[in-house]
């Protein structure tokens, strides 16, 4: 089993790290060395303070997908930080997330890699067993950065076989919009939205007998399987064992919170055949009152002219608050030729965003860093704060490389169950049966 | 009754035509309206009101794009391509068809075996190859592997097969060389087919979106395709600027088929052969 | 009638006439050209996936271990992880191409016999039913599933029903193939168009001559003269059906469960989303020898027929 003492290798030593700055050294040469992609020997620029460069001038090119209404905010940081950075000058470039991630490896191997980028949290491992990105652990120890300086499950999600690769810029956490005008037509109070399990499906009725289809159920992944993961973890379940080892979604937690969705349907809250973003094209056009989607939802609400909308945490469906999230996460890529200076000014880049990721947050991002989220500019943050609250109660894959194949089993399931096609049970018994193949495959391939 | 025919036909023809045309014009239309009318239920056919605030994204827009730069890139591209596939594929073509030699039976059939394989599998085996030639990110990666493929070949050889054989004999008749033939009398003989073939690779280049993710990494080589989609964001539904992108792509595409296809009707009909 | 015969024999077999040989090098010469292009980016990325296939391979994995043919073993053992998948989506990519290749080489032709003839606005028309084609396959498939969203679809709005256009068989079926159709029908009418142009006016003369009229003449001049063309249209066709997976992959999402996941898309998220590029490169080596199997098949039809 020896994914699951890796597991708690990195479980010490993520423990070690908080414990001094020595231990954390030390883990830092021992992921270097262990690491399929670790730099040749302990770096220079490590001991350097990263919030500083004296350097000569460098060039640092920035990839990231950020396409939507995020771009600009993101856009306007870098410039603010060239702007005080007279000897680093970062250049941005955007591409949409699905081509991103095929072209990044492309260009790494042919020499041509940027030099920092983000990456899903979920991506993260796969990348460092491929060899395109680095570990960071220098980095974050020479900042003291701990898991207490996040949340333990997003800081823990970019460590791959001991090595740390990747420093959490946010989480995107799911959240329950709402139609306040829809609701207050069914006579429910549209600033007390329901927080439980029974609540909501008394509401749903309420908006049954006014006529409304209340909660869409949508079978495609975006966020149809994020909301069954999401109740899922509300009943007490995993999608995946801890160490990965084996697909877990398709036990009695995920049989619940599968057929709770099925029975939107067949007891009329939702319609069937439910399209690709038809749930939040109901919800704008007061067709549906609740669609639990992601954050980036802020953005496309706001540019909705006179529309009334808020939002909330998901209600607790099952024994406990759970709600799906993603998490954007700093990664520094490999290159052909190692160069100090990039590498230390790519951490001051870094570490500067990091502490500024409040002008990020208001993009329609939660921030990763607890200071930034606990502060008084984040909880002015109307709905961002809202969704924020969320941040003890999210869920993550298990961070082996390869997981996502795994998981997009769940879609299949998901999208059979929630047309009708299959039972609950049985799709998910099959996507499992399927899942633990892939996952024992990836042992293989990934050498875990 | 000619009269009564005629207008039948126009008819018909004009059917036909609006079943086409109509999800163009829900594309048009959709692309002048604003965000949220695009998505409003029950949806609208002709916008209430009309705004180009989806032009305005894709120019000024988000992110502040060389969109003119990505649409020469565009065109030198998906012309360099159509007139390299021109010179190699009828050159091959005319051997194919015209002329004798061992193995062309063989080679034909690979030549044509080669369509039947997936071009996936030749992706990542082509990256390889472009890298090593010093090609990536550059315009050399869009323009030359692309005209390695087997449809130009075996278009033109089919068409090759078709012409009348008797202009060529009497020219060899009259001692002209195979390079004579060829310039003289087959190419002005296929303009239809040169000129459709023209086209057709055209459009394949100025729609690729699969090949350049892997062999462009900076914006300045962009076409339009991985270009338009980068300004049409991921998360945001706003299908104003979607639709705005396809109409700006197409216009460009749809001259030069309208200009190209002059030659296809002015073919061998109008090229001596009559009568 | 006998030289059309005659003719239309030669046309997809080798010419009985050939012009007279001339120099040794003459085909080398011409065949030059495109041989490099060939070889340098078709023939030696075909063996080299060959060579991928034999292997588990991820060019970014240091590790390429050797498997020898057991990525396509795996294809035909029930209980691995691939061959369900795999099987479910040729079923798939082979519903598709059934259904989607008689009317794409059938509706062409009348379209482009249609437009073959003098009128007003000739140029238009034919421009009009070429344009969809001119879009590419990601902005036609936003716009179709905008347009048959079940529930929120222009559509179902106009038809006052509920068809489940994109989540539920056959209608899924019935969309994909209706909606390629539609994208390109005017690829294979512009093709027939020019096979049109080059049938010589003076067989269609000579027909009139013999008193045939035209039914007679569309049967014995137009259907031999575009033999060439129609092989190639169908050739192409069934190649591009079998190898759809952009609809697919935007329109259904393969949905229902993965009943609409072609094969392509089946190997595009096995090569190029989960980067197993070996089992990825002997799908695509089985599905071509099915396809080898039909173009056999369809090369020999052609051939029976004159």
């Amino acid at each position: 089993m020896a994914v699951s003492s890796s597991h708690n290798l990195t479980r010490r030593g993520l423990l070690a790290l908080g414990a001094g700055a020595g231990s954390a050294l030390l883990l830092s040469a021992c992921g270097g060395g262990g690491g399929p992609a670790g730099p040749a020997g302990p770096s220079k620029a490590a001991s350097a303070a990263p919030t500083t460069y004296t350097g000569p001038k460098v060039d640092l090119a920035f990839w990231n997908g950020f396409t939507g209404g995020d771009g600009p905010f993101m856009k306007k940081l870098v410039e603010r930080f060239n702007g005080e950075h007279p000897n680093i000058k970062v250049t941005m470039n955007v591409y949409q997330w699905a081509d991103y991630y095929a072209k990044v490896p492309a260009a790494v191997t042919a020499g041509q890699g940027p030099d920092v980028g983000i990456m899903h949290v979920d991506s993260v491992p796969t990348n460092a067993a491929r060899q395109v990105i680095v570990p960071l652990d220098d980095l974050a120890a020479s900042l003291s950065l701990t898991e207490s300086d996040f949340s333990p499950p997003v800081w823990k999600a970019g460590v791959y076989r001991n090595a740390r690769y990747a420093i959490p810029l946010d989480v995107h956490p799911l959240g329950m919009f709402y139609n306040k005008a829809v609701v207050a037509e069914a006579g429910l109070d549209p600033d007390k939205p329901p927080r439980t399990g029974a609540d909501y499906l008394a509401a749903l009725e309420e908006l049954k007998k006014a006529g409304i289809q209340g909660h869409w159920a949508t079978p495609f992944p975006f966020t149809g399987t994020f909301q069954f993961g999401s109740l899922l973890h509300q009943f007490g379940g995993t999608l995946f064992s801890a160490d990965a080892a084996t697909a877990t979604f398709a036990q009695e937690p995920g049989v619940k919170a599968l057929s709770w969705l099925v029975d939107l349907i067949t007891k009329g809250y939702s319609p069937k055949n439910v399209g690709q973003d038809a749930d939040l094209i109901a919800l704008k056009n007061g067709k549906a009152a609740y669609n639990w989607n992601g954050i980036w939802t802020i953005n496309t609400l706001n540019e909705a002219e006179g529309l009334e909308w808020g939002v909330a945490p998901l209600p607790v469906i099952g024994d406990q608050p759970a709600a799906w999230a993603g998490s954007h996460q700093f990664v520094v890529f490999k290159q052909r030729a190692r160069d100090d200076d990039k590498l230390a000014a790519a951490k001051v880049f870094i570490n500067w965003i990091s502490q500024h990721s409040i002008e990020w947050a208001k993009g329609g991002q939660v921030p990763a860093r607890k200071t930034i989220r606990e502060g008084a500019e984040f909880k002015a943050l109307e709905h961002q704060s809202v969704i924020g609250s969320q941040i003890d109660h999210l869920y993550f894959l298990p961070p082996v490389p390869g997981i996502p194949d795994a998981s997009a089993q769940i879609d299949t399931a998901v999208n059979q169950a929630i047309l009708l096609k299959k039972e609950p049970a049985a799709a998910l018994g099959e996507a499992a049966a399927k899942a633990d193949k892939i996952l024992e495959q990836n042992r293989k391939k990934y050498g875990a | 009754m000619k009269a009564l025919r005629a207008s039948a036909w126009y008819l018909m023809l004009t059917g036909f035509a609006i079943l086409v045309i109509g999800p163009l014009l829900w594309m048009v239309f959709t692309s002048l309206k604003s965000n949220g009318e695009a998505t409003r239920i029950p949806p609208t056919f002709v916008p209430e009101r009309f705004t180009a605030d989806g032009y305005g994204t894709l120019f000024e827009g988000r992110t502040q794009a060389p969109v003119l730069r990505w649409f020469a890139n565009s065109m030198i591209a998906a012309t360099a391509q159509t007139l390299l596939i021109l010179l190699v594929a009828s050159t091959a073509a005319y051997a194919l068809a015209r002329l004798e030699f061992r193995g062309k039976g063989p080679l034909f059939a690979v030549i044509v075996g080669t369509l039947l394989v997936p071009s996936f599998v030749l992706l990542i085996p082509n990256f390889l190859i472009v890298d090593r030639l010093g090609w990536l990110d550059s315009l050399w990666a869009l323009i030359v592997p692309g005209a390695a493929g087997a449809f130009g070949v075996f278009f033109l050889r089919q068409f090759f097969l078709g012409l009348p054989r008797e202009l060529e004999e009497a020219a060899t008749i009259e001692g002209a060389n195979h390079l004579h033939i060829f310039v003289k009398i087959v190419l002005p003989l296929s303009r239809p087919a040169l000129a459709t073939l023209a086209v057709l690779s055209f459009l394949g280049n100025w729609n690729e979106f699969i090949w350049p993710i892997y062999v462009i990494f900076s914006p300045d080589y962009f076409t339009l395709p991985p270009g338009l989609s980068i300004l049409q964001g991921a998360y945001t539904i706003d299908y104003p600027v979607i639709m705005a992108g396809a109409v700006l792509a197409s216009v460009p595409a749809l001259i030069i088929f309208v200009v190209a296809q002059r030659y296809v009707i002015e073919g061998v009909s109008r090229t001596g052969l009559k009568g | 009638m006998v030289d059309l015969r005659a003719r239309s024999a030669a046309v997809v077999s080798v010419a009985p006439r050939p012009v007279r040989r001339r120099g040794r090098f003459t085909p080398l010469f011409f065949l030059a050209p495109y041989l490099v292009l060939f070889c340098l980016f078709v023939v030696v990325p075909a063996i080299f996936g060959g060579w991928i296939s034999l292997h588990e391979w991820d060019y970014l994995l240091p590790g390429k271990p050797f498997t020898g043919l057991d990525n396509y073993l795996a294809l035909f053992d029930p209980d691995s992880r691939v061959s369900g998948d795999f099987w479910t989506s040729m079923k798939a990519t082979g519903i598709f191409t059934v259904a989607s290749v008689p009317p794409l080489v059938i509706l062409p032709l009348g379209v482009a016999l249609l437009l073959n003839r003098r009128f007003r606005g000739r140029t238009f028309f034919r421009a009009v039913f070429f344009m969809p084609f001119v879009l590419g396959v990601a902005v036609i498939s936003v716009m179709w599933r905008i347009l048959l969203d079940p529930n929120i679809g222009f559509v179902n709005h106009l038809l006052g029903a509920n068809i489940p256009w994109t989540t539920d068989l056959p209608w899924a079926w019935i969309s994909l193939v209706g909606i390629t159709v539609w994208w390109t029908l005017g690829f294979n009418a512009v093709i027939y168009l020019a096979g049109l142009q080059d049938i010589p006016a003076e067989l269609y003369d000579a027909a009139g001559v013999d008193g045939a009229n035209r039914w007679q003449r569309f049967v014995h001049v137009t259907l031999p003269g575009l033999r060439p063309v129609a092989l190639f249209v169908t050739t192409t066709t069934i190649l591009a059906s079998a190898n759809m997976f952009g609809q697919s992959f935007l329109i259904t999402k393969g949905a229902p469960g993965v009943e609409t996941r072609t094969t392509i898309m089946y190997i595009a998220q096995e090569g190029l989303r989960d980067y197993r590029m070996g089992s990825a490169a002997a799908m695509s080596y089985v599905l071509t020898l099915v396809l080898v199997a039909v173009s056999v098949i369809n090369f020999r039809l052609f051939r029976s027929r004159s």
